[in-house]
């Protein structure tokens, strides 16, 4: 398995006559044929109409509630497929050439949001201010793609439909490239359990979990090269199939802080690489696995994470990252305890869960040997949004809503308490 | 900067045990550490009232004591308000902590005490307060002294308090956001190496533990008992009049059920977040089961279901509110003479 990316640097989004790249002195456009685009998008019966704005970094401008963010990517022919089990057949991700259109972003948003009038509807891109400086997302170019879907539409089919032109979206835009020299490429080292020339280095795996059965997934909700995790077991993956388009966030993502992006851009699997670059450990691969519903689930799954970490990428330490709300906390633990009673060290990333701030109410395990954690926070900070005058969002009365001013929690700004390794929010005990 | 200070009789120069009863004898001006820390807050601060108390009449008419000092500082118009440090004198503590607390909380004004991890004090007032480690020794009261006034300086300029090892506070135990340089990916890839290779690692969060919680002795005669429902699965009846939150709930309601013998979906909805209630929307008795109790009433089993049940929900709660909600419950159930409760949960 040998993943390259084939890098593009956009520096400047608009519309005109055909989807193209083009490059100046001055920086690479990418020119979108917004009509084709449209077409393209609307093949999906689901969909009645879909609108597409360009958002700057550094502009006020706020867009939501936001569905998700890609980063656009498309296969070179021969290579393995676009987004497999989704857009293409379930073969495997993260071979051959992707090309990839670094700095920009596609941004789906969804029609209607969660909570009461008050707060945000769900996650908010938000491009400038004290939010913006926490988050990746503020910092790049985005086309925000607003599908509107048929009325009547089931719930699930709804999402469906946002997830299908967020990635038929990000992978036509990727394509305009493939004829285009890149700025750079990029040839990630080989990794695996098998891989020599290693000895003395420590062998460090990755458990993430990709799911959390707080929720049922939805209908025809695809996680997993186009798989639900309904029944799903740990599985061992190759880090370049989580970079190249084996896994989409779940619908239920209101608690994830997970996003497309970042699983193309894993931050926690991107530092892996470069340690093993570096030679300061040898990254043997990765674990995706899910969280419980309850007990008796969550001990067949814990066992089976640790046994192949254990036993088929014979680590000596892992790292875990857990996906959703409160209750993963405790398949995360468990993993790391039984891990640790096999000697294998672990370091883990939670999340705050200490509504009153009190340091008693933060965690949800007591393991004496899982003693290694990275906090993320979230519960602590808030933003006075202000008043804006652009304002993205599905329909008038959702951008009324998202206008402002009003007070934007740390936890609705989608990236600032991501959950994939790239938040810089930290929760400290004073 | 006016300032007011609290010490004991004997750092106040009453005297030693002997003096431990004085009441509280108000001074002007800064007395014995009192002046070290006036020099030590800069030219523009001045200690303008000192109040001395014996450690027992602090303690044992804690009250009065308190009332006094605090109508006597309203009258000093103090910028800020310290107490101490006390070391590890225990009543000195407790007093220097309740003072400080009720300043703070009553008259909003900045306030700073000093004492030793061991102080009784820090026990009971270690997380409203900023509360120098002092450690035991006496001797060392002019660098407590100059912690504290460090600290109060920026307590009272509203500059931002730095973490309990850079400021040389105790931990008050609470959490707090940062955004800091590293990512979560690359502190966490740092941590797992360092404890690899055995060295030193400082993990971000710690665990609590809690003391046990003894068993109840069991009941003596089930047939004859009074049993009740309580469920944190946020079972409310339709409208959900209490407004109980569907995340982190302050409130909790409890729903008469009598001559009922089985909940009808129509009847009720579910508010919380962190489940999927589609199962108990079909049918409430799933998470109340109140059909099975009947049935055990009439059976014999158990003496008499109590005619109404509570219900909040369970997510997402910090302990501080389950806690309350917890007594406040524990309290009811007392009062209605329920001898055993089934509580079921999601």
């Amino acid at each position: 398995m040998q993943l390259k990316l084939a890098i593009h640097r956009i520096t400047a989004i608009r519309f005109g006559a055909a989807t193209s790249i083009d490059g100046t002195t001055d920086g690479t456009t990418l020119i979108v044929n917004a009509e084709a685009l449209r077409r393209l998008l609307l093949e999906d019966p689901s969909l009645s109409r879909v609108e597409f704005e360009i958002v700057r970094p550094g502009e006020s401008c706020r867009a939501g509630p936001v569905f998700d963010i890609i980063e656009p990517r498309a296969k070179e022919p021969d290579s393995s497929p676009d987004f497999p089990g989704i857009l293409g057949p379930p073969q495997t991700a993260g071979m051959g050439t992707t090309h990839v259109l670094e700095g920009m972003a596609v941004t789906v948003l969804k029609e209607t949001g969660a909570g009461d009038s008050r707060g945000a509807p769900g996650y908010v891109l938000e491009m400038s201010g004290g939010p913006a400086a926490g988050t990746k997302y503020a910092s790049l170019h985005h086309l925000v793609v607003i599908p509107c879907t048929k009325p009547g539409l089931p719930g699930h089919a709804q999402q469906k439909a946002y997830r299908l032109a967020g990635l038929k979206a990000a992978v036509n835009l990727a394509r305009a490239a493939a004829n285009d020299t890149p700025v750079s490429t990029y040839r990630f080292e080989s990794v695996g359990p098998a891989e020599g020339d290693r000895d003395g280095l420590p062998r460090v795996a990755y458990i993430g979990q990709i799911f959390s059965r707080q929720r049922k997934p939805e209908l025809g909700e695809q996680i997993l090269y186009g798989a639900g995790t309904d029944g799903m077991l740990p599985v061992v993956l190759h880090p370049d199939e989580w970079l190249d388009g084996a896994l989409v966030p779940s619908y239920h993502n209101s608690l994830g802080g997970v996003e497309t992006y970042f699983y193309q851009n894993h931050p926690v699997i991107g530092e892996l690489y470069q340690r093993h670059h570096a030679r300061e450990l040898n990254f043997v691969g990765t674990v995706a696995t899910i969280a419980a519903a309850d007990n008796f689930d969550r001990d067949r799954n814990c066992r089976f994470a640790a046994n192949l970490v254990r036993w088929s990428l014979k680590a000596d330490a892992a790292v875990l990252t857990k996906f959703g709300g409160g209750v993963p906390h405790a398949d995360l633990a468990e993993t790391a305890r039984l891990l640790e009673g096999m000697g294998i060290k672990t370091a883990v990333q939670v999340t705050d869960l200490a509504r009153d701030r009190r340091l008693e109410s933060a965690l949800l395990f007591n393991f004496p040997e899982v003693n290694a954690i990275v906090c993320i926070g979230g519960n602590g900070t808030a933003w006075k949004a202000p008043r804006l005058d652009r304002v993205i969002a599905a329909n008038p009365e959702m951008a009324e809503r998202l206008r402002g001013p009003f007070e934007l929690e740390a936890m609705s700004v989608i990236g600032v308490s991501n959950q994939q390794g790239v938040s810089r929010l930290r929760a400290i005990i004073y | 900067m006016r300032v007011v200070h609290y010490l004991n009789q004997f750092f106040g120069g009453l005297g030693g045990e002997d003096k431990a009863g004085a009441p509280l004898e108000v001074r002007e001006g800064a007395v014995g550490p009192g002046l070290v820390l006036e020099q030590l807050l800069g030219s523009d601060a001045k200690v303008v009232m000192t109040l001395v108390c014996g450690d027992n009449y602090a303690v044992e008419k804690q009250e009065a004591m308190i009332a006094l000092a605090l109508e006597k500082i309203r009258e000093a118009r103090p910028d800020l308000f310290v107490a101490g440090p006390c070391f590890q004198a225990g009543r000195y503590g407790m007093a220097a902590g309740a003072l400080c607390s009720t300043v703070q909380k009553t008259l909003g004004l900045p306030v700073v005490t000093g004492m030793s991890e061991e102080n009784p004090g820090v026990d009971l007032y270690r997380e409203p307060l900023y509360i120098i480690d002092s450690g035991t020794n006496a001797a060392r009261m002019r660098d407590v002294l100059a912690k504290m006034a460090n600290l109060a300086a920026k307590l009272v300029s509203k500059a931002e308090i730095g973490l309990p090892a850079d400021e040389g506070y105790l931990t008050r135990g609470l959490i707090r956001d940062q955004f800091v340089e590293q990512t979560a990916a690359q502190r966490l890839v740092d941590m797992v190496l360092a404890k690899v290779k055995g060295e030193p690692f400082e993990s971000e969060m710690v665990p609590t533990a809690f003391a046990p919680i003894p068993m109840p002795p069991a009941l003596k005669d089930l047939s004859k008992a009074k049993v009740m429902l309580i469920t944190d699965g946020g079972l409310v009846p339709k409208g959900n009049p209490d407004k109980i939150q569907g995340s982190a709930a302050t409130r909790w309601g409890s729903y008469k059920i009598e001559g009922c013998d089985d909940l009808k979906a129509e009847d009720y909805e579910i508010s919380h977040g962190g489940y999927d209630p589609q199962f108990v929307r079909q049918d409430p008795d799933r998470l109340v089961p109140l059909d099975a109790m009947r049935e055990l009433e009439r059976e014999g089993v158990i003496g008499k279901l109590h005619d109404e049940f509570i219900s909040t929900s369970g997510l997402a709660n910090p302990l501080s509110n389950t806690r309350r909600m917890g007594r406040e419950m524990a309290e009811r159930i007392k009062q209605l003479g329920v001898d055993a409760v089934i509580l079921t949960s999601t």
